[in-house]
């Protein structure tokens, strides 16, 4: 009947930007765009499913009066049953495919909106994650997506279902006896306005008890990882009588939300049963006074349920929908930003540049920070040439290299690359012509092949990966040290690696990227000089015939490249060659001086002992 | 680092277990008052709502189709009083039931965390936190659900199933034969349907679990996707993702969609019964038209009470795989216990020896062996060596978060089995390599090492470790709050506050793990400063990175493999010329290249002259440390 193995089909593409910049219930509508039909057939089947359950009891009506009462037999007893089973049927069906399609509705809305989200996270400028938690980031893509599904799978379906049962069951009474409707309504605008009041209420206490929660797991997770500290002061005492502090409260926080329910359920029971009850009696007046028919009274009393009892939990809908707009409120927030436009820029070319950049009065300054990073920065690279900048923490290494592949916008002055400006190149083109070795590189949680391969946009054979993995001087480790060679997991639940090793993944990857410019952060963790010659050496490999900018963290990297920069506040202080930088007086010089004095100091004392 | 081992999910049988039930129940004996309270109410709840429907009955066939407005009336009183003492009844079980589902929860958390402070440092070894974390959390929110709404919802249904089976037969027991073999297919298919839900739900939650680490990957990982201009590639691989979610959602959602349809339909059959039974029978009087409308009523209810004991019954099996989980934390043995007639003493001041220690965390993998050193009161004892060679097992033993497999040690001339765990360890003041803090204040932190020391005392502590000045300046000084872990705060000034925690602490023996990671060079200084305070007062360990601490200890130790390769001062070591000269010249090597950043920001200052000045104080310092002690 229902195949529910079948993958449904991926929603067909929409700019949920349109979604966005419009009222909140506007916005709704917009994220519904392509699945309207599906809920359209969703709201109507669940009116459908009322209409049908109001009609059995209208039958029986029919049935009581004219076949039982009356012994009427002009309709035989099995078209009754027939009927009913009928009805039955067609409810079951109606009230399958509501759910069905408002199922379906939400999983295609949530997906595309992860979807949507996701690809919007990774197209943001570094500007944008720099200044944003990572943390509250993910809530916005993942619970507050959550809540989102929710109010299109259950929460605004059971709302219509309450409020179509009521006006359905609402007309069927009206037209069995109107005095009947009117009277059976008259706790309903109490009730309702109870369970408004109520829920709201509920929500506030059951926010104060999760979060009552959070910090007690927050205390434990803190014992727990203290507890060498816990152990070496001998605070067990203290550390239970902390966590039972915060037990307690959240106790307290759960009796005081118990208590809630606790008299909202009886106080409602007796307002909607007494409704109920009062109904029941008014019926039997009418029928004992002959007004309505046994078979009315039994269609009265099987249909006046359905008018109160759920009522009462409009107010928890309501109450859960007003928040779900809270959370699309906050996922606009995120998809207001614009995105880094990548493919933008007249140059059109899929061959590689040449690697000649030139600097001319370069300006840069990071957004609302007010002062500037670079200052004026002026110079001309060859390709295949290296440059090395040196400089202290925050003089603006890294500020210049991040402008190479438009990470930041310079704010004004020129950047030539092969001649035409920076700003010309798509992003997109740019970044694939440029390789980025990282200090401590990120390695993604995959295997060691899946790092290697990362970025490369081809097929590439397990002999390629493993030659890049031995030009990095990183194959060794991989096939001998790790558990499973290549497909062995890197991170979190697998295997760390050392900063210097990651550092030869990266390098690996990059050789396979092949990149025309290079990026290098020049540093290597404590190795012994085995492992630190071959770094060096794969350092050399993937420097040759590749414009090179290296940040430097030691002389000796420095000493090799066509163009020293030396930095200090944004400035570039100092330039040449090191021979040029050694004959003059200068902070190159000072540094150098001093380095090399601390290597001859040790060499002083290890040769006195 | 080799004393972590690989941790192995221990298997929990998903068969229900007499013993972890029999267990479970135990968990409400000390509130037998309260569940036999919440019992009694649910079951007059339940009781009363068959009641209900027989009551509606009565109006019809006494009161309304007689024509008999009294007896309607006086049945209308009744079901009015009896409408307000369910109403009392709702109140007492959700109350009760409720407060002691808290109650249990508070009673096994208060637990599990009591006894997680007993366990060894070997427990935390072998065990992720995260698994500690949901055995305290969400295992026991399981627990508590099951033994009480749990409990509460299966009586609830199956009296209310019974009672309406009770008055059905009341009205007609050849109808509620029919019934009854309805109920049994309803049960049937209901527990099938809820054990697809929550798998289905599992399902969900596994993937959900997945595309939160994709996120969390994106976000860290955004620089390098950009760099590699991946984005592409990557939106392929997260739709795969979210694909299997939709499908997963969508499953779940099919099934309970179809759920109670379904049961409805097979309930509809016996409705088709009742009312071709009543048509039969109108004749004969078989059977009323009040009856027949209690007989529907009781039908059409029956699905809920099913299909809560179907719920309860589909997650009690996880929720008994909790409390096993639950009481195999509870009942982990804690590796070092105070012996019967271990004493207290008031100081530790002394020589501290280790004889003959052997240790091994797991069978057949020793990691010190026949391991000995005596230390006198007083000396510093520097900690060399490669990761994993055993420097940290030597202070964990020290300190007893372990005790050796074979052999003893001994401070102060006793040995420290014979002592409490409290005597040895409250007389250690000890500062990690990642210092670890606790939330709250910059003073409740720096207290921790001592509870009773007043405010001077605590300052006082802060100006020894050198951690005053940074302190004062923050907007709120000591009130300052440290974050979650003491986030808000650099690791430079988390080293201060964990060693003015020590200096607070008075302790007789300092142990010290050096941070690898470098710190700007005046707060380096105060932290030295700080450290030699302590080691001043101490028998000190430090696990050494650099190079001044190693120079200035009495003694230099050379950890490998479990132990000691070299012993004795820096000099006497470097002129062996083995291990210890390699690891001097490779750690000079790398602190000379952590320092180029540092020189050339110091070149960089404004005044050449001060910048000169600066570089001479600074090589003023790096030669005086340099000098030989003698």
């Amino acid at each position: 009947m229902f195949n529910s193995t079948a993958q449904p089909a991926p929603p067909p593409p929409y700019d949920l930007k349109q979604a966005l910049g419009v009222g909140k219930l506007t916005g709704f509508w917009r994220l519904m765009t392509h699945f309207r039909m599906a809920y359209f057939v969703s709201t109507i089947s669940m009116g459908v499913s009322a209409i049908l359950n109001t009609a059995t009891f209208l039958l029986l009506r029919y049935f009581v009066d004219h076949y039982m009462v009356e012994g009427d037999r002009s309709v035989h007893l099995a078209v009754y049953v027939a009927g009913f089973l009928a009805l039955a049927v067609g409810q079951a069906f109606a009230t399958f495919n509501s759910r069905r399609l408002a199922a379906k509705t939400a999983e295609g809305v949530a997906r595309r909106l992860r979807e949507y989200i996701f690809d919007h996270i990774q197209r943001l400028s570094f500007t944008y994650h720099d200044k944003t938690q990572t943390g509250e980031l993910i809530q916005r893509a993942t619970s507050d997506v959550d809540t989102i599904r929710r109010f299109f799978a259950d929460q605004a379906i059971e709302a219509g279902r309450i409020v179509l049962l009521f006006v359905v069951n609402f007309i069927a009474i009206y037209l069995l006896d109107w005095r009947l409707a009117w009277f059976s309504v008259i706790v309903v605008p109490v009730v309702m306005v109870i369970s408004l009041y109520f829920f709201r209420r509920v929500e506030k206490a059951y926010e104060a008890y999760q979060e009552q929660e959070a910090r007690l797991s927050s205390t434990l997770q803190e014992n727990l990882s203290g507890v060498r500290v816990v152990k070496a002061f001998a605070r067990q005492e203290y550390e239970k009588a902390k966590f039972d502090k915060e037990n307690r409260e959240k106790y307290a926080r759960g009796r005081h939300l118990l208590l809630m329910h606790a008299l909202f359920w009886p106080v409602t029971d007796v307002m909607c049963g007494a409704q109920m009850l009062g109904g029941y009696l008014f019926a039997g007046w009418l029928t004992i006074q002959g007004e309505i028919t046994i078979g009315t009274y039994v269609a009265y009393a099987g249909l006046v349920v359905w008018i109160i009892w759920p009522l009462r939990n409009l107010g928890r809908l309501i109450v859960q929908m007003s928040e779900s707009l809270v959370s699309f409120g906050r996922i606009a927030e995120v998809l207001k930003e614009e995105r880094e436009p990548v493919v933008e820029g007249s140059v059109r070319t899929d061959k590689p540049v040449r690697g000649e950049i030139v600097f001319e009065d370069v300006h840069f300054a990071y957004d609302g920070s007010g002062r500037a990073a670079l200052h004026g920065i002026s110079f001309s690279v060859k390709p295949g040439q290296s440059v090395a900048l040196i400089g202290g923490t925050g003089s603006g290494k890294s500020s210049l290299v991040n402008l190479l592949p438009r990470f930041y916008e310079y704010t004004s002055g020129r950047i030539l690359l092969d001649g035409v400006e920076l700003k010309e190149y798509p992003r997109h083109y740019l970044r694939q012509q440029i390789g980025i070795v990282e200090q401590e590189p990120f390695l993604f949680s995959r295997t060691v092949r899946d790092n290697i391969t990362y970025g490369v946009k081809r097929e590439v054979s397990d002999a390629e990966v493993e030659a890049a993995a031995r030009a990095a001087a990183i194959h060794d480790v991989i096939v001998n040290k790790l558990p499973q060679g290549y497909d062995t997991l890197v991170g979190e639940r697998g295997i760390t690696l050392s900063g210097g090793q990651k550092q030869r993944v990266a390098i690996a990857r990059t050789l396979l990227k092949d990149p025309r410019i290079l990026i290098l952060d020049d540093s290597t963790s404590a190795v012994d000089f085995e492992t630190e010659a071959e770094i060096r050496q794969a350092l050399r490999r993937l420097m040759q015939g590749r414009t090179t900018f290296i940040i430097a963290h030691r002389i000796q990297s420095v000493m090799d490249a066509d163009l020293i920069l030396v930095l200090d506040h944004g400035r570039i202080v100092q330039r040449g060659s090191h021979e040029e930088l050694i004959a003059q007086d200068g902070m190159y010089r000072r540094i150098y001086q001093a380095q090399m004095r601390l290597e001859a100091e040790l060499e002083e004392e290890l040769t006195r002992v | 680092m080799s004393e972590h081992i690989e941790f192995q999910e221990e298997e929990f049988t998903t068969r229900f277990s007499g013993r972890t039930i029999r267990r479970l129940v135990s968990l409400l004996r000390p509130y037998l008052a309260w569940v036999l309270g919440f019992l009694s109410a649910v079951m007059m709840v339940s009781g009363l709502d068959s009641y209900f429907t027989f009551l509606s009955k009565r109006m019809v066939d006494e009161g309304i189709t007689p024509g008999d407005w009294p007896t309607l009336v006086q049945i209308v009183e009744q079901y009015a009083v009896l409408i307000l003492v369910q109403a009392l009844a709702v109140f007492v079980f959700i109350y009760l039931a409720g407060i002691l589902g808290e109650r249990i929860r508070y009673d096994l958390r208060k637990q599990l965390f009591n006894h997680l402070q007993e366990l060894s440092l070997t427990y935390y070894n072998r065990t992720p936190v995260g698994w500690i974390i949901s055995r305290v959390t969400s295992d026991t929110d399981r627990v508590a659900e099951l033994v009480t709404w749990g409990l509460l919802d299966v009586t609830w249904s199956s009296f209310n199933i019974l009672t309406a089976l009770f008055f059905m037969a009341q009205i007609s027991w050849q109808l509620t034969l029919i019934v009854m073999v309805i109920v049994p297919i309803i049960i049937v298919v209901a527990t099938y349907f809820q054990r697809k839900i929550i798998t289905q739900y599992r399902e969900v939650r596994r993937v959900n679990s997945k595309i939160t680490g994709a996120y969390n990957e994106t976000i860290t990982g955004v620089r390098v996707i950009k760099a590699l201009d991946r984005e592409e590639e990557n939106l392929r691989e997260f739709s795969k993702l979210t694909g299997e979610m939709q499908r997963a959602g969508y499953r779940a959602a099919w099934y309970s969609a179809l759920f109670l349809p379904t049961v409805q339909l097979i309930s509809t059959f016996a409705i088709a019964s009742i009312i071709t039974y009543a048509g039969v029978t109108v004749e004969t009087g078989g059977l009323s038209v009040g009856g027949m409308y209690a007989f529907i009523s009781y039908v059409l209810f029956m699905i809920w009470p099913v299909q809560e004991m179907a719920r309860v019954f589909a997650e009690m099996q996880q929720a008994v795989a909790s409390g096993e989980r639950i009481f195999s934390l509870i009942d982990a043995v804690p590796d070092v216990v105070d012996k019967p007639d271990a004493y207290e003493v008031d100081s530790l001041r002394g020589d501290i020896v280790f004889e003959h220690v052997d240790f091994q965390y797991e069978e057949g993998k020793p990691i010190l062996t026949d391991f000995n050193l005596h230390v006198r009161q007083g000396e510093t004892i520097a900690l060399v060596g490669p990761t994993g060679g055993g420097k940290t097992t030597i202070v964990n033993l020290l300190c007893r978060f372990f005790e050796p497999t074979r052999g003893r040690i001994l401070i102060a001339g006793h040995d420290y089995t014979n002592l409490t765990q409290r005597a040895i360890q409250s007389r250690i003041g000890m500062v990690l390599q990642t210092p670890h803090l606790f939330s709250g204040t910059i003073r409740e932190n720096i207290r921790y090492g001592r509870l009773d020391a007043t405010d001077e005392e605590v300052e006082e502590a802060a100006k020894l470790a050198g951690a005053h000045a940074f302190i004062e300046k923050l907007p709120k000084g000591y009130d300052e709050q440290v974050g979650e872990g003491g986030v808000l705060l650099s690791t430079g000034q988390k080293q201060l506050l964990s060693l003015a925690r020590a200096v607070l602490a008075q302790p007789d023996i300092f142990i010290m793990d050096e941070a690898t990671a470098s710190v700007d060079t005046l707060t380096e200084s105060l932290i030295q400063q700080g450290m030699e305070t302590l080691m001043k007062e101490c028998t000190s360990f430090v696990i050494a990175h650099r190079l001044s601490t190693i120079r200035n200890a009495t003694r230099i130790l050379v950890i490998e493999d479990g132990c000691i390769k070299e012993m004795g001062t820096h000099r006497e070591l470097l002129r062996l010329g083995g291990h210890y000269y390699r690891l001097y010249t490779q750690q000079f090597r790398q602190e000379v290249i952590d320092q180029v950043e540092e020189l050339a920001a110091l070149a960089a200052a404004e005044q050449p002259d001060a910048a000169q000045a600066a570089d001479a104080q600074r090589r003023d310092r790096l030669a005086a440390e340099l000098a030989p002690a003698d």
